[in-house]
């Protein structure tokens, strides 16, 4: 309830100021709010719940004559009125952004952001700077109280979060960029990674991407990723990855002393635009899990504007290995008209799950939305889920939605 | 006075820097593009730096997480947060909505619950992007013994979950738990956190990598 507060009444305060008449310049303000009304089926409480939502996006800017000062702000208070739950929210971010400073070598970041790096990423109550222009070179560093989210609301709380990251941004494309990052938990060291990133295009036909990602605490590299796109001709696209993640876990956690394997994945990807109207692509996965058990993973998709305004994407994807099988489609189609639009879609999908059950699950959706002018529009969507729990699960939500 | 080898090498060093300097590659500023339809893009990135939806899911992930990315020349933070945090601002008419009401991205295809069991195996570590590890106890520590949340690793003794093996359990259900629990050991945290489960047959002497019963 207390964030929910602070949420508004921070931004009723950004509105003060971008109001006040203090600068010779026009401050922008943008604000973007979505009012819904959500229907859904809570499986674990075995009924069906209501919610009010609010979204507000906040944008104030040019607060200076330059444009480099502005301020951002998301957040979303929701409200189940079908229990006891009570008022919940989330502010997803609330910061300051000061940009092009010292000559156009220093940006900042004060507040709630989303911070990122190749080592760590997350949101923090905190800074974050980036000293960039220094010819190829550039420098981040962030750090603050880490910020989590579930179930509706910031959960946890008193975590550090702190990380650096030197690059070079070099002719052909090329980014490289070493990162060291620590999360804390009850002020004890929990995460420490350091992280290589790399891409380069050294021929316009072909790129190549990486990273490698090490776990200091476990000693063991915990992310492995290396990728080639190569562009024979024009809109025929090859790509290849290799791909290695090992399962982390706190310092102070006692899973740090259990043996674990490594997750290994090599896929390759076939990107074709036959028209500008109709795209196709093809992937195949070999996955590996250890102890002899993989997995291989078919995927194929299509997408069409046969007319204009009318978008139709359809895939399908096969599944065969360890944990089980998987067999289903997704068609989905889009239609604009003016100031409406409509979307509908169906997935399914044949399943069955190792040492455990097999059937369909099954999605029917359709939406629409209408914008009557600049300032406001309707949104609603409708869904109807038939699987081994219910063979009738509705869900969906109705939104104004407000540009101003 | 600096000997010739320390002459040498700051001479050397600071070519090398100089030469670096002179390579800086300035980055286009894309906030004039922001409304362009992705297939204007195409009109400079015709090679293969960036094509497609942004490289696709990993390459995305990399693009999005590096240092000195132009991400927020067309994209608010918002636009990252309303697929790794449940948001829905822009009432996307493709996203279902999870059991708690929040959107979820449209790579959870179907009905996710009946098979997110097989798509977490695709990159395990994928799911921790976005979710915490009490995501999952949030629905099986609550309903452990329903037949329908049971999980693999615990099923070599019949339908219920009290259990995990046994010291009369046979080497063919002891090597399924071990490969299991070092395939899927984060799962195990997330409705285990203190492994008192596991204490009770293994040695869980901290430092200890190899365990025995």
């Amino acid at each position: 309830m207390g964030l929910i507060l602070k949420l508004f009444s921070l931004s009723l305060a950004l509105l003060v100021i971008a109001c006040l008449p203090v600068r010779a310049h026009a401050v922008e303000v943008s604000l973007t709010s979505s009012t819904q009304y959500l229907w859904y089926q809570d499986f674990v409480a075995d009924k069906n719940q209501n919610d009010i939502a609010q979204y507000l996006r906040l944008n104030v800017t040019r607060l200076d004559k330059e444009g480099k000062a502005n301020i951002f702000m998301y957040g979303r208070a929701s409200q189940q009125v079908t229990s006891d739950e009570g008022l919940r929210g989330r502010l997803y971010y609330l910061y300051f952004s000061y940009q092009d400073a010292l000559n156009n070598h220093l940006d900042l970041r004060a507040g709630r952001t989303f911070v990122n790096s190749a080592s760590v990423t997350g949101t923090i109550d905190g800074a974050y700077l980036e000293a960039k222009n220094l010819g190829p070179l550039g420098i981040t560093g962030f750090g603050g109280r880490e910020v989590l989210f579930q179930d509706k609301q910031e959960v946890g709380g008193g975590n550090a979060m702190s990380g650096t990251s030197v690059y070079l941004n070099l002719p052909l494309s090329t980014h490289i960029e070493v990162s060291y990052g620590n999360k804390y938990r009850n002020s004890d060291l929990a995460r420490e990674n350091v992280g290589l990133d790399y891409t380069t295009t050294p021929f316009e036909m072909f790129n190549t991407y990486g990273r490698v990602k090490y776990d200091t605490i476990a000693e063991k590299y915990n992310e492995l990723l290396f990728g080639a796109k190569l562009v024979p001709f024009k809109d025929f696209v090859l790509k290849a990855e290799y791909l290695q993640t090992r399962p982390t876990f706190d310092n102070n956690s006692i899973y740090t002393i259990f043996n674990v394997d490594r997750y290994k994945e090599i896929n390759a990807v076939i990107e074709y635009e036959i028209t500008s109207a109709y795209r196709l692509n093809l992937k195949y996965a070999r996955e590996y899990f250890g102890e002899d058990a993989d997995a291989n993973v078919y995927d194929i998709g299509l997408f069409a504007r046969p007319v204009k305004d009318l978008t139709i994407n359809a895939s399908y994807e096969k599944r065969d290995g360890f944990s089980g099988q998987l067999s289903g489609f997704r068609v989905n189609a889009g239609y604009d008209i003016n100031q409406a639009k409509i979307q509908a879609g169906i997935d399914y999908d044949d399943f069955t799950r190792q040492d455990s059950r097999g059937d369909t699950a099954k999605k029917y959706w359709a939406g629409a939305g209408y914008q009557f002018n600049k300032l406001i529009g309707l949104t609603a969507r409708v869904e109807i889920d038939d699987n081994y729990r219910d063979s009738d699960s509705w869900q969906g939500f109705a939104a104004v939605n407000i540009n101003y | 006075m600096p000997n010739k080898i320390t002459i040498k090498t700051t001479l050397i060093c600071t070519a090398f820097l100089l030469a670096i300097a002179g390579m800086a590659f300035a980055k286009t500023d894309h906030k004039e593009y922001k409304n362009s339809k992705l297939d204007d893009c195409k009109d400079c990135h015709n090679g293969a730096a960036i094509v497609g939806n942004h490289g696709g899911t990993r390459e995305h992930r990399l693009l999005a997480e590096r240092a000195s990315n132009n991400c927020s020349d067309c994209h608010q933070q918002s636009f990252c947060l309303d697929c790794h945090n449940g948001g829905n601002l822009d009432t996307s008419l493709k996203k279902s909505l999870s059991r708690t009401g929040e959107t979820m991205p449209a790579t959870h295809r179907s009905d996710f619950i009946s098979i997110h069991a097989i798509k977490a195996k695709d990159d395990p570590q994928n799911c921790y992007r976005c979710h915490e590890q009490r995501f999952c106890s949030d629905c099986h520590a609550k309903i452990p013994n329903r037949g329908g949340m049971r999980i693999k690793g615990h099923t070599p003794i019949g339908n219920t979950q009290v259990y995990f093996l046994t010291r009369s359990s046979s080497p063919v259900d002891n090597a399924i738990h071990a490969a299991e629990a070092r395939r899927n050991l984060q799962s195990c945290e997330g409705c285990h956190p203190d492994a008192t489960v596991c204490s009770a047959c293994h040695n869980l002497t901290p430092g200890a990598k190899v365990f025995k019963r």
